[in-house]
């Protein structure tokens, strides 16, 4: 605690930097506007939390971030195949070129609130297809881990070519310290899309796999997915929503302990298509159609939000999967659009969504019901504070904030409620 | 009888060693030694304006004002980082900052600048920054392709960015010629002694010597190669750490810094070597450290502690990701800090490091590191073999 108490001023200056009149982004000026008027829940980036990880582990691309009822902060993140051998993980070669650093943490940890590291698994196994790239993650009533299987087909798009949240494998890191650079690692081999959902038990032991990685089907099926990006629980209806995702455009829900289909939609709760609609350009009307479905996060008044990242949207469903209202954010993003993940906040109202902005770097604070943005977290940067391609929200019982970065970002983040 | 009986003790210590050993060598690897301390601060600098981002960060310097002087690549973002940079942008969030940033010692950006221009070539990849006792800046560069072009250039320019002189022609066939006395290959470091008024250049990436030129006109005054020996070119395969140390550098000769007692340090990179000499070039002593490192190798900057005598010398490990703390007159390692990751004291490559005059340590991190990171002298003190990260209350 004494560190948090050395550290605040400084902090807050990170946290806010957004709204400093230096800042020439005309936007972001104007959505801090918004904030003091309406007075947006204000955080602190600890710079200190989670404690560092042991054996000389670090973290590759986080792809999902989830909380449990004990406020154990769950992440998975896709490890060796996001993290470059030559100038990232020596120890991971044969014979390894590094003395002392760095191997990839395991893909599942589990950190108790004071971040130390309570377990960790993953990885391939016995009876089920460990992700090519693992989505997002979700603790179920009986703090089972549910992993959405978000893994492409093809070899990982190069740095830069918008691969979307699943983002590029280490390469060549551009030519830094230069001479004599290693050529870069062969491209992985093909693989079959990952299509699938996975179920373990809380520590690690392999319980169901829902779908079959290369067996995508249609928007249609009712046995398989297509690169589901994130899932949820909703412990009311002992049922998983799956946003499904990179390969399909629709949620799909199903009973969260046989894994049996109950229903799926697309936008605007319509039946989803196979045919993809055309690259997002802001000018033109909505897509009738979801492009990427990156996440789906459920309110306690039974809301259902969907992040349309690809078209810049949220849509919000009844649980039967009837559209009731959607909303733009930050509508001229391009790329893979702004709307990547969503948290709420924990005021019995949920007056709050976190809404994490990976292409603009920060995560949004949008008011429930209307659904404008009011403020804002972060910006980019490597420094405590701001984020690199910030992909994952979570919030635990006591309004802290999780945030999990992808790409280059390789970090989670904790954010407390407060000036 | 009693003999015996000491004989038999003496025996079941020996065994219980033997048992032991890893313990005990474990226990050796804690030992506390007494070492300059120091605790990351993570709050410094301050977050820049305008959306700036730092790329690959490959050089750090300091002034006589102990502002912290930084050059970067900044056409190293990513088009997903620097949205808008992109056309049409793909963002309203964010754009490279100017390669050479200034720092104060609050962590304030001040000035900002570099790129292309009239009357010199900027590198293809800039690389090191020194800031001279003229308040002149330096920057070498080392980019280019084995067959193609590159950098055999060095740079000066006023703190405020006006182009001062350039040694060294740029756009160089890329041969190693490291008894050339025209132009470099592929700088890495420049260290300008200000009793002198020489400047060492760490030359390079492509040649395997250190060069010494006149600071003020950029003649040619003397050369070295590894043991002092002529420098050859000749390629000498990949490091290998069973086999016998070679008697040349192997590119890139990364670092080449005076100290007040006029000795030069060289970081001999993928030989995972520290090679000191006199100012003329005659071979003094010489240094392994993480000896079986592969790759990049170990030895990638090194820089003074502040005492008057400079009793340590502080060597960045971009490899294993850590600084090492050595005494400098026997080049023994005491301890070292920092481990891998993206968190405050942890690194990605950590290429650069300086100190200012108060004691404390900036690094910057290349590849997808991209930080300036301080870190703060705490006094001498009792510290463990290996550190790990250096946090507040740690």
């Amino acid at each position: 605690m004494q560190r948090r108490v050395a550290v605040p001023m400084g902090v807050l200056a990170v946290v806010l930097m957004g709204s400093t009149p230096i800042m020439s982004s005309r936007s972001r000026v104007a959505a801090q506007t918004r904030a003091a008027a309406s007075a947006a829940p204000a955080f602190q980036a600890d710079p200190f939390w989670p404690k560092p990880l042991p054996n000389h582990w670090i973290l590759g691309s986080v792809t999902g971030v989830a909380v449990d009822a004990r406020d154990h902060v769950w992440i998975v993140h896709r490890g060796l195949d996001s993290l470059n051998t030559r100038t990232e993980s020596g120890l991971s070669t044969t014979p390894p070129t590094a003395e002392d650093c760095c191997l990839p943490a395991p893909p599942v940890l589990e950190f108790d609130p004071a971040g130390n590291l309570v377990s960790h698994w993953g990885g391939p196994g016995q009876g089920y297809d460990w992700p090519a790239t693992p989505g997002g993650i979700a603790i179920d009533a009986k703090g089972n881990v549910w992993i959405a299987a978000a893994g492409w087909p093809e070899p990982p798009a190069p740095r830069g070519g918008g691969a979307g949240r699943a983002g590029r494998t280490g390469g060549a890191a551009g030519g830094a310290g230069g001479a004599g650079a290693a050529p870069a690692p062969p491209p992985p081999p093909a693989r079959p899309a990952d299509a699938h959902v996975l179920k373990f038990s809380p520590t690690g032991q392999f319980l169901q796999q829902l779908g079959k990685p290369g067996l995508t089907e249609s928007n249609a099926s009712k046995t398989s997915f297509n690169r589901p990006a994130n899932l949820e629980f909703d412990a009311a209806a002992n049922e998983i929503y799956i946003a499904d995702g990179y390969g399909n455009r629709r949620v799909v829900v199903v009973d969260a302990t046989t894994g049996a289909y109950k229903r799926h939609w697309g936008a605007y709760g319509a039946a989803p298509e196979d045919t993809a609609p055309a690259a997002y350009d802001p000018a033109a009307p909505a897509a009738k159609q979801f492009r990427a479905v990156t996440c789906v996060t459920l309110a306690k008044d039974g809301m259902v939000y969907v992040c349309d990242r690809g078209s810049n949207r949220i849509q919000v469903f009844d649980k039967t999967g009837k559209f009731v209202k959607e909303a733009s954010v930050a509508k001229a993003t391009l790329s893979n659009g702004s709307v990547w993940d969503i948290t709420l906040s924990i005021d019995p109202q949920q007056r709050y969504l976190f809404v994490a902005d990976g292409q603009e770097h920060q995560v949004l604070i949008v008011d429930r019901a209307s659904l404008q943005t009011i403020g804002t977290i972060g910006t980019g940067g490597r420094i405590p504070g701001r984020f690199n391609a910030v992909g994952s929200v979570a919030m635990d019982s006591k309004g802290n904030l999780y945030t999990g970065e992808t790409f280059e970002g390789k970090r989670v983040q904790k954010f407390t409620p407060g000036r | 009888m009693k003999k015996l009986l000491i004989g038999a003790t003496f025996l079941t210590a020996i065994v219980g060693l033997n048992l032991t050993a890893g313990a005990l060598e474990r226990q050796a690897q804690n030992t506390l030694v007494e070492a300059p301390r120091f605790e990351v601060d993570p709050m410094w600098p301050k977050p820049m304006p305008n959306g700036w981002l730092l790329a690959e960060t490959i050089g750090v310097g300091i002034d006589a004002r102990d502002h912290v002087w930084i050059v970067h690549r900044s056409d190293k973002l990513s088009a997903d980082e620097a949205g808008a940079a992109q056309n049409p942008p793909t963002a309203s969030c964010c754009r490279p900052a100017p390669p050479v940033l200034e720092f104060d010692t609050d962590g304030t950006l001040l000035r900002s600048w570099g790129g292309p221009g009239q009357g010199y070539d900027w590198p293809i990849s800039n690389h090191g920054i020194f800031v001279d006792h003229k308040g002149i800046v330096w920057i070498g560069g080392n980019g280019g392709s084995n067959g193609g072009k590159g950098d055999g250039q060095i740079l000066k320019f006023t703190q405020d960015g006006k182009f001062v002189a350039q040694y060294g022609s740029a756009q160089q066939t890329q041969q190693a010629a490291s008894n050339d006395t025209t132009h470099f290959g592929r700088v890495a470091k420049i260290f300008v002694d200000p009793r002198a008024n020489e400047a060492y250049v760490a030359d390079g990436y492509l040649n395997k010597r250190v060069a010494v030129i006149d600071a003020d006109t950029g003649a040619f005054k003397r050369y070295w190669g590894a043991y002092g020996n002529k420098p050859d070119d000749t390629n000498m395969g990949a490091y290998d750490p069973d086999a016998p140390l070679i008697q040349q550098f192997r590119s890139p000769v990364h670092c080449a810094d005076l100290s007040v007692d006029n000795l030069v340090y060289v970081c001999d990179r993928p030989n995972n070597r520290i090679q000191v000499f006199t100012r003329e070039g005659k071979f003094v002593k010489e240094q392994q450290i993480a000896k079986r490192t592969g790759g990049d190798g170990s030895i990638w900057d090194v820089a003074f502690s502040k005492d008057p005598q400079q009793k340590y010398l502080f060597v960045a490990d971009g490899k294993n990701e850590r600084i090492y703390v050595l005494v400098r007159e026997t080049l023994e390692v005491l301890t070292n800090f920092g481990d891998g990751g993206r968190q405050p004291g942890q690194f990605f490559a950590v290429h650069s490091i300086v100190t200012d005059s108060k004691g404390n340590i900036y690094t910057t991190e290349t590849y997808e590191g991209r930080r300036l990171q301080k870190f703060v002298y705490k006094g001498i003190g009792k510290v463990p073999r290996t550190q790990g990260v250096v946090w507040p209350g740690k």
